[in-house]
């Protein structure tokens, strides 16, 4: 089944279709406590990039680097810690068996008779995905081309109601500037030590030789 | 060896953890047998229905795959290795048995009979040898004896965390280091993390307080800790040797996984008398062997218990002789999680994911004691109350934290150890070498923080 299997080199694939699955990244407002998901520089009604920072537009809070930057380490922790718990799922639809044993055969389901393959439910490629998304967030080229995974679909009843201009998002990309590079490095801290994007690099190559 | 911790993390496959928790039934098959005197042929398939009795070895396990929390002596089962059983599990009945304390994951080795295809009825419990304790030559005996000056070596072990819950306030910790090097001046600081933990209330909300202290605020977590924490600790007499451990929890770690890389003392701005040791770690000051391990096995194990005389000890005294007798520091599987009960959009209640021991399976072998031996002395924190207690001739200790989440004092372990002398009756003579009897020649205090 190599064929099947074969997928696009990844660099190909839009932010949008590849991060399908990834959950978006939620902040909350140290002043007022309101939780909302951040999605880059883009239009929502929850919070506006402005000049100095990120907004809040419950109680127009501007946090500081520390209160964005200390958050998106939280999230990634959580995330990773998440992906370690080890919770496995069966492939067999009408099993369903979501547990954290693992068989010593490993991708056997543990369940009487049944004959479905075990994987995890949290797969490091979507880990791996999701820490790609985190920082796609704070990737002030994908900002200012507007790549981004969008954070509502047309007709979702959080829509904000029109879009940024295209210019107003390219000064707050660069009046922004050290805020997303200090908390895309934080990401980045992540990145380095995963074995995934290591791997990747790998069957490109895998890809090239064949 | 350290370099062994430098993988990255986040690349689990199952396979590999599969192939990991096969072996360690294979190798306590090894180790039962010969203790036992069994043949290879008396170990048998307890899943098969028999006339006779077999001896088996397999991890215990609950009966059923969705169960999660409590489990009781009837919702148990053994799970064979793929040599012995191909891999399956059968229920256990422990009606035969007076006394028990097991937990899953538990290595286990029985005598019994499966007479019905249901369960398999134990007989026996069959008792795990441990291993043996390090054992030292005269001459290096003679050189801890001249580097103390025949003075007790004083060691004082800490754990994180070092604020309370609702500050990120290390004063307690900078008055510590004043004290540490004025009046309690130890030789070695053995200090695990969380120095700053991820899981925070504070950090949880983003509510990063400033830290009046500095003219310009950290712009990261990292930050707070070369900021902050980093010259408090820089404080500390040079001439005392400081031995640090991180915690799976700790900001300032990207190795966010158990078994866990060291930290970075670099990067970290950590003077050259802090040593960073990995987690878990084995090492030795002067004859001695300290095993050090980061992760709650005293708070994650949960025994299930049958009998008297099992209820009449001491709970850290059974949990920390399952950990001799498994030889690994947290042989509890699966391992700890700790969620929190949230609603989603709709108002269900659903379970958050905050944090747990984080095992990276593939690599649970670094996890095991080292060299064949049990050390002299093994630290464990635990979020449970401090504790110092000698079983099976090895001190087991947990520090308690440094301060309480209500930012009460918490507490840390001063232990003072007398030079070995070879003329003192405390030492014991096998052949040519000296069993170390640290536990006859060590003074411990849990003491106020
Ligand atoms: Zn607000
Ligand atoms: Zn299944």
């Amino acid at each position: 089944n190599g064929m099947d299997t074969l997928q696009p080199l990844e660099t190909t694939i839009s932010d949008k279709e590849r991060f399908r699955d990834s959950v978006p990244l939620e902040l909350s407002c140290p002043n007022c406590i309101t939780k909302f998901a951040f999605g880059g520089i883009v239009a929502s009604r929850y919070y506006r990039c402005v000049y100095s920072g990120i907004q809040c537009s419950n109680c127009d809070h501007i946090m500081t680097p520390i209160q964005v930057t200390s958050q998106v380490e939280r999230v990634i922790r959580a995330h990773i810690s998440l992906y370690y718990a080890g919770w496995v799922t069966c492939d067999d639809t009408t099993c369903g068996n979501v547990t954290r044993q693992i068989s010593v055969y490993g991708k056997r389901c543990l369940m009487d008779g049944c004959t479905g393959i075990m994987s995890y439910k949290y797969s490091d490629k979507q880990l791996y995905n999701q820490m790609l998304y985190f920082q796609s967030l704070f990737d002030l080229q994908k900002n200012k081309l507007q790549t981004l995974k969008p954070l509502y679909h047309s007709g979702d009843k959080n829509e904000p109601e029109k879009p940024l201009s295209n210019s107003e998002v390219q000064a707050l990309a660069e009046q922004n500037r050290p805020l997303f590079e200090t908390s895309k490095q934080v990401v980045q801290k992540y990145l380095s030590d995963c074995g995934r994007a290591y791997v990747d690099m790998g069957s490109i190559f895998d890809f090239m030789q064949t | 060896d350290a370099k062994k911790y430098k993988f990255r993390t986040m690349r689990q496959s199952l396979l590999d953890a599969a192939d990991v928790l096969d072996e360690q039934i294979d190798i306590f098959t090894e180790v039962i047998q010969k203790h036992h005197n069994l043949k290879a042929s008396d170990i048998g398939d307890p899943t098969f229905q028999q006339q006779s009795e077999v001896y088996t070895v397999g991890r215990i396990v609950a009966d059923s795959v969705s169960a999660e929390g409590s489990l009781n002596v009837d919702s148990l089962a053994i799970e064979t290795s793929r040599s012995t059983g191909i891999g399956r599990r059968i229920r256990l009945n422990f009606e035969k048995v007076q006394d028990l304390s097991v937990f899953p994951g538990q290595i286990i080795g029985l005598r019994g009979k499966n007479a019905n295809g249901e369960y398999f009825v134990v007989e026996e419990i069959l008792k795990v040898p441990y291993l043996n304790f390090p054992v030292s030559d005269a001459e290096t005996l003679q050189n801890s004896q001249i580097t103390l000056n025949d003075q007790a070596m004083k060691v004082v072990v800490t754990a994180g965390p070092y604020t309370a819950a609702n500050n990120l306030d290390f004063s307690n910790l900078a008055d510590f280091v004043e004290r540490i090097n004025s009046s309690i001046k130890p030789h070695v600081l053995v200090m695990f993390g969380p120095f700053l933990d991820i899981t925070h209330p504070l950090i949880s909300t983003g509510n990063i307080p400033e830290f009046p202290s500095l003219k310009q605020q950290p712009k990261t977590l990292d930050e707070i800790f070369i900021k902050v924490i980093t010259p408090i600790l820089r404080r500390i007499n040079p001439k005392i040797q400081v031995i640090v451990l991180p915690s799976t929890k700790e900001v300032s770690s990207k190795h966010a996984a158990y078994p866990q890389d060291s930290l970075d003392r670099k990067y970290l701005g950590l003077p050259k008398n802090f040593k960073c040791f990995t987690n878990p770690s084995t090492f030795q000051l002067n004859e001695i062997f300290f095993g050090c391990s980061n992760n709650d096995i005293y708070k994650d194990l949960k025994e299930v218990t049958k009998g008297g005389n099992v209820f009449q000890r001491n709970r850290f005294d059974r949990v920390s002789e399952h950990i001799l007798e498994q030889r690994r520091y947290y042989p509890v599987f699966p391992g700890g999680i700790r969620t929190r009960k949230i609603e989603d959009k709709n108002g269900k209640p659903i379970f958050e994911h905050i944090s747990g021991a984080d095992l990276d399976l593939p690599y649970l072998g670094l996890t095991e004691f080292v060299g064949g031996i049990i050390p002299d002395v093994i630290l464990i924190p635990s979020e449970l109350t401090h504790f110092a207690r000698v079983v099976q001739n090895v001190i087991m200790i947990n520090p308690g934290s440094f301060i309480r989440p209500n930012g009460g004092r918490g507490t840390y372990v001063e232990m003072s150890i007398e030079a070995p002398d070879m003329e003192n009756e405390k030492m014991t003579k096998v052949e040519d070498v000296y069993l170390h009897n640290l536990w006859k020649r060590s003074r411990i205090d849990v003491l106020t923080a």
